[in-house]
């Protein structure tokens, strides 16, 4: 399960909090949609609920930051980047290097 | 156990101090990340995971020897990420030894043979290199995910111990580890010739690809004891024996997650070096921000729940074992008959 691609529709089901927090744990880039409109892609490694202005910090595409934006002035935050976390099982690796393994031996 | 006595004096009169001074938390290893980046990409790994800017990203060594100064631990231990990728590795343990920090640099070994020959470190007896072994060859190669690294970090630990540094092995077990094989992995580790071995088990990291290998506490009682019941004389351990006799069940510690506190290119991390639930700005917000009753396992928190591993509990056992007589005796008993 990934949330690679999700634009989320922030309303009654769904709060902005609650998105927050799911790009902070994404291990991926997201797009951070400010209420003025404008948009800052980056990697969201931070966010403090509890400072008296919450706030999430970021680093942005070309690697600039931490950048500091007041959850305040955060309309939405869309999961455009890769999720790195996603894939790479060890049970895929173990199977791949059966397969390697197998084809190495050549055919019985 | 094989910690060295200078190094066991240093934590000891460090300990003693933090207690005298009536201070409650104090930092025992700073665990110091100046990179994410890895050659490798081991299943069981939460730490490389990140999108492309933040993999290429490392801290200053200013920014290294800031959060040393700031946090003050006596113990300093280098994972990443690979460390040996870090461009100012050499200049950093330099400064570290200049500060007399105990080292432990944590490296999957596959640039050590060539850092070595290229003069990179110096041996001191304020440096270890702590080389990441998970097992005999197949086991190890199978858990990190590709064949031919087992050779290549027993060679240069040949090379390193020939060069006269300080080596020690560090162990992450999974679920289905066999303590049979692992007892045989501590003989051939101690057969290299390795100053003594680090272990733990394996990490729950929400992150880390491979979810289903990770030890839940009653598997962690049962493997440690099979495994280190009896536990041959010539087997040295470089960690608390409390700890490991907590690993094997007959010790009921609580974590300590300020005792290895970590700092990476995000910051302090709160609240330990496994769980990532924010960041602080300095070492004084992370010790007095945080909400530590969260966390461990009395406060029902559910990602503490199985949690075991050295970062939390190590600590814990080291001040057990100054806390009271009894844990000073124990220590004392263990490290000695080296029997757990
Ligand atoms: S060698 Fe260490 S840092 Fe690198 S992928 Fe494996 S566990 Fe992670
Ligand atoms: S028990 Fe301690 S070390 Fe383990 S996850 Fe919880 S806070 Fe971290």
């Amino acid at each position: 399960m990934t949330l690679q691609g999700w634009v989320p529709e922030i309303g009654e089901f769904l709060t902005l909090a609650e998105v927050i927090d799911l790009a902070f744990d994404y291990r991926g880039n997201t797009t951070v949609v400010r209420v003025d409109g404008t948009e800052i892609e980056g990697y969201v490694f931070n966010r403090n609920r509890d400072a008296p202005e919450p706030f999430i910090q970021i680093f942005d595409v070309a690697g600039n930051g931490p950048i500091r934006i007041p959850c305040s002035e955060i309309r939405n935050i869309r999961f455009t980047g890769r999720d790195m976390a996603a894939g790479n099982s060890w049970q895929a690796w173990l199977e791949r290097r059966e397969r390697e393994k197998a084809e190495k031996a050549g055919p019985a | 156990m094989s910690v060295p006595l200078s190094q066991m004096w240093t934590v000891a009169a460090y300990v003693l101090k933090q207690k005298l001074s009536g201070r409650k938390r104090y930092p025992l290893v700073l665990m110091l990340e100046p990179l994410f980046r890895c050659n490798l990409t081991c299943a069981g790994c939460g730490k490389i995971q990140y999108p492309a800017q933040i993999l290429k990203k490392h801290l200053t060594l200013e920014q290294c020897l800031k959060a040393v100064d700031e946090c003050g631990a006596p113990v300093v231990s280098i994972p990443g990420g690979e460390p040996l990728m870090y461009p100012q590795i050499g200049e950093l343990v330099d400064a570290l030894v200049k500060r007399r920090k105990y080292v432990y640099l944590c490296t999957n070994a596959l640039l050590l043979k060539e850092k070595l020959e290229q003069g990179v470190l110096r041996p001191s007896r304020y440096v270890s290199l702590s080389i990441h072994m998970d097992g005999l060859r197949e086991d190890h190669d199978e858990a990190v995910c590709r064949d031919g690294v087992y050779d290549r970090a027993v060679e240069a630990i040949k090379e390193a111990l020939r060069r006269g540094f300080r080596v020690t092995t560090n162990t992450t077990l999974f679920d289905g580890a066999s303590p049979l094989r692992m007892r045989a992995f501590f003989d051939e580790m101690m057969g290299l010739g390795v100053e003594g071995m680090m272990l733990s088990p394996g990490y729950s990291y929400s992150k880390a690809p491979d979810q289903e290998h990770f030890l839940r506490r009653g598997r962690t009682h049962d493997l440690f004891s099979k495994m280190l019941s009896n536990a041959r004389k010539h087997w040295k351990f470089n960690q608390s024996p409390l700890f490991l006799q907590f690993l094997m069940g007959k010790r009921d510690y609580e974590c300590t997650p300020w005792g290895n506190p970590t700092f990476n290119l995000f910051g302090w991390q709160r609240p330990c070096y496994l769980l990532q639930e924010g960041f602080a700005e300095s070492f004084q917000e992370l010790m007095e921000s945080t909400r530590w009753e969260r966390y461990g396992r009395k406060s029902g928190n559910e990602k503490c729940q199985d949690c075991m591993v050295h970062c939390g509990y190590e600590a814990t056992a080291v001040d057990d074992t100054f806390s009271s007589w009894k844990g000073f005796r124990d220590t004392l008993v263990a490290s000695i008959t080296g029997r757990l």
